[in-house]
């Protein structure tokens, strides 16, 4: 298990990782793309450093009691997962079992259960689809949050997303500009230039350098999300990957 | 006796920009992608990427990062755009029918305050941008509607115009003459520019003589259309705007065809092919296969388009800021054309 303080605890449901299917073994789901990406981070910090303590920690947590456990587990290690924890929870006990867990980023492709535990205060967001495997784990942020600071009332998950942010900019600091398998991109809809700019500079105060910026000024997201294909875009509160 | 009103209370827009005006739907706007070393001068910038890599060329930009950048050669042609954007909002407030500039770059966004501050220290409207960290703009270019997309890279301008967007290689005179700031200046080549490159293949085969005698004898023929054509057709929609306005005469956008063809010949069928599509231009110039640079210092637009690099260079020579089409059959695949520098050379 990896050093609890300096983990990255990123929590994924089981129904995002696994898809039904018949057999002994469960099918991919929309997850995998992710999980493959955390893999790859991780190899590359180890590589770059053996003794690295700044790793993802992948928490598995199942809600659905359609899915078996054993079965959960045994698709886990069919396909090669590295995973830590493997939580077996219930809807009710959803976000202590994530606050107990220490979790850092809880990552779900139910609207409303991302929700429900982002106004719990833990950060969460929705999984974007990726249709084919992309070189490197993207990082989605939507820089009008950011550049919003005193909207009231103020998110429940700020806290939380301004240390995850945090983290994954020290993280991102352990690679180069070019090659790194952890790229951050920041989105902002409305205001114009200047708006990124600021978002640009408190990212940067807070240890996060931005790789690609897009300023929309007004213009539709839903275009520049599907060329993005973020593996997940993180905002105040939940964000739609779909425009 | 009228009855005294108080002044209406200001309506509450919603703002999308600092400057106070929310930016155009990208489908309502005319969006001219730019890149960045084409907006600024960023030369010293770039030879520090070739000579030292992107690590170093990235440490350089933000140790530099308060120091603006000088204008490069597309920025009085964005200025001269938004001189339109003016005018037309002053006779068309509620319209979205505007120039939109975005800076589209494959630079960092490390790089991204030192463009932002210059951006705002040349006080240039610019409220939309793609910094792609490395990747191809061309997706991000048909996202947003781009009508056309200048760029230092004419491995980009090539990509763009295989995705059907109207592009060109930008190259720096090095003397920039002036050039109007209250009226936008745009010069065309004729062949392979607006028009397809089907006549430049009868030049190429047999020479000018032939080109014009093929051209007299088909002067009904209209001739299909070339990248740049649906740039013509939006710069006329623009005008017609003002037209509407009683602006005809001196209206702020004016359009040339700066061509080689020669009025005695082979300009009747060029003329007859703009007019059955509808589209004007303010003043057509028939070299008959002379040397354009002359002409184009005359009328200083602001940007010209011509697919033969002898043009441009001539152009740029006598300090009109040139713009290659990579298109048709003038092309060779050259070292020189490649690399995307204005260099000095004997004619083709």
């Amino acid at each position: 298990m990896k050093d609890a303080d300096r983990a990255l605890v990123v929590a994924v449901t089981t129904r995002a990782v696994f898809d039904a299917a018949a057999g002994d073994v469960y099918g991919m789901g929309v997850a995998f793309p992710l999980l493959q990406s955390l893999q790859k981070v991780n190899e590359r910090l180890l590589e770059k450093n053996p003794a690295e303590s700044l790793l993802f920690d992948v928490v598995l947590i199942a809600t659905d009691s359609q899915q078996q456990s054993s079965r959960i587990i045994s698709s886990t290690s069919h396909y090669g997962l590295e995973v830590g924890r493997f939580c077996f929870s219930s809807r009710e006990d959803l976000v202590e079992t994530l606050v107990v867990n220490n979790v850092q980023l809880f990552l779900s492709t139910d609207r409303d259960e991302a929700l429900q535990v982002s106004q719990k205060g833990v950060l969460s967001a929705l999984l974007g689809r990726q249709e084919a495997p992309s070189e490197s784990l993207r990082v989605m942020l939507c820089g009008d949050a950011i550049v919003r600071p005193d909207c009231d009332p103020v998110p429940a998950s700020r806290g939380a997303a301004q240390s995850f942010s945090a983290r994954l900019g020290e993280m991102r600091g352990r690679f180069g500009v070019s090659g790194s398998p952890l790229s951050i991109v920041l989105v902002t809809s409305s205001g114009g230039s200047k708006s990124c700019g600021v978002a640009l500079q408190t990212l940067r105060s807070r240890g996060l350098s931005v790789d690609e910026a897009y300023c929309l000024a007004g213009a539709p997201r839903g275009p520049i999300l599907s060329l993005l294909r973020p593996h997940f875009l993180l905002g105040d509160g939940v964000i739609d990957l779909e425009d | 006796m009228g009855r005294w009103r108080s002044p209406p209370t200001p309506t509450q827009k919603t703002q999308t920009s600092e400057y106070g005006r929310p930016n155009p739907k990208p489908e309502n706007a005319v969006t001219i992608g730019v890149s960045a070393r084409v907006l600024f001068n960023m030369e010293t910038e770039q030879q520090i990427y070739e000579r030292q890599g992107l690590e170093e060329y990235i440490k350089y930009q933000v140790e530099h990062e308060t120091q603006p950048f000088t204008p490069g050669p597309a920025f009085s042609f964005v200025k001269a755009l938004e001189a339109v954007n003016a005018q037309l909002r002053e006779l068309y407030p509620e319209s979205e029918e505007l120039f939109d500039v975005v800076l589209m770059t494959n630079n960092h966004a490390y790089v991204g305050l030192r463009l932002i501050n210059t951006i705002n220290h040349h006080q240039l409207f610019i409220e939309r941008f793609c910094m792609t960290g490395g990747n191809s703009p061309i997706g991000y270019l048909k996202a947003y509607h781009t009508n056309l997309y200048l760029s230092a890279d004419p491995v980009k301008v090539r990509e763009a115009l295989e995705e059907g967007i109207a592009a060109a290689t930008m190259f720096t005179p090095e003397k920039m003459a002036e050039v109007s700031e209250s009226q936008l200046r745009v010069a065309f080549d004729g062949d392979a520019v607006l028009f397809s490159d089907e006549s430049e293949r009868i030049y190429k085969a047999h020479g000018l003589d032939k080109f014009f005698e093929h051209e007299k004898a088909h002067e009904n023929k209209l001739l299909d259309h070339g990248p740049l054509k649906g740039f013509l057709e939006a710069l006329g929609k623009l005008q017609k705007k003002f037209y509407g306005k009683g602006q005809r005469m001196e209206c702020p956008i004016r359009t040339y065809l700066v061509t080689a063809r020669s009025a005695a010949s082979s300009g009747t069928r060029a003329l007859k092919t703009l007019r059955s599509w509808g589209l004007e231009i303010d003043e057509a110039l028939f070299m008959a296969g002379a040397p354009k640079g002359p002409m184009l210092e005359k009328i200083r637009p602001h940007i010209f388009f011509d697919d033969q690099m002898f043009h441009v260079e001539g152009a740029a020579e006598m300090g009109t800021v040139a713009c290659h089409v990579p298109y048709g059959v003038a092309q060779g695949v050259t070292k020189r054309e490649m690399n995307g520098r204005e260099t000095s050379s004997a004619p083709k």
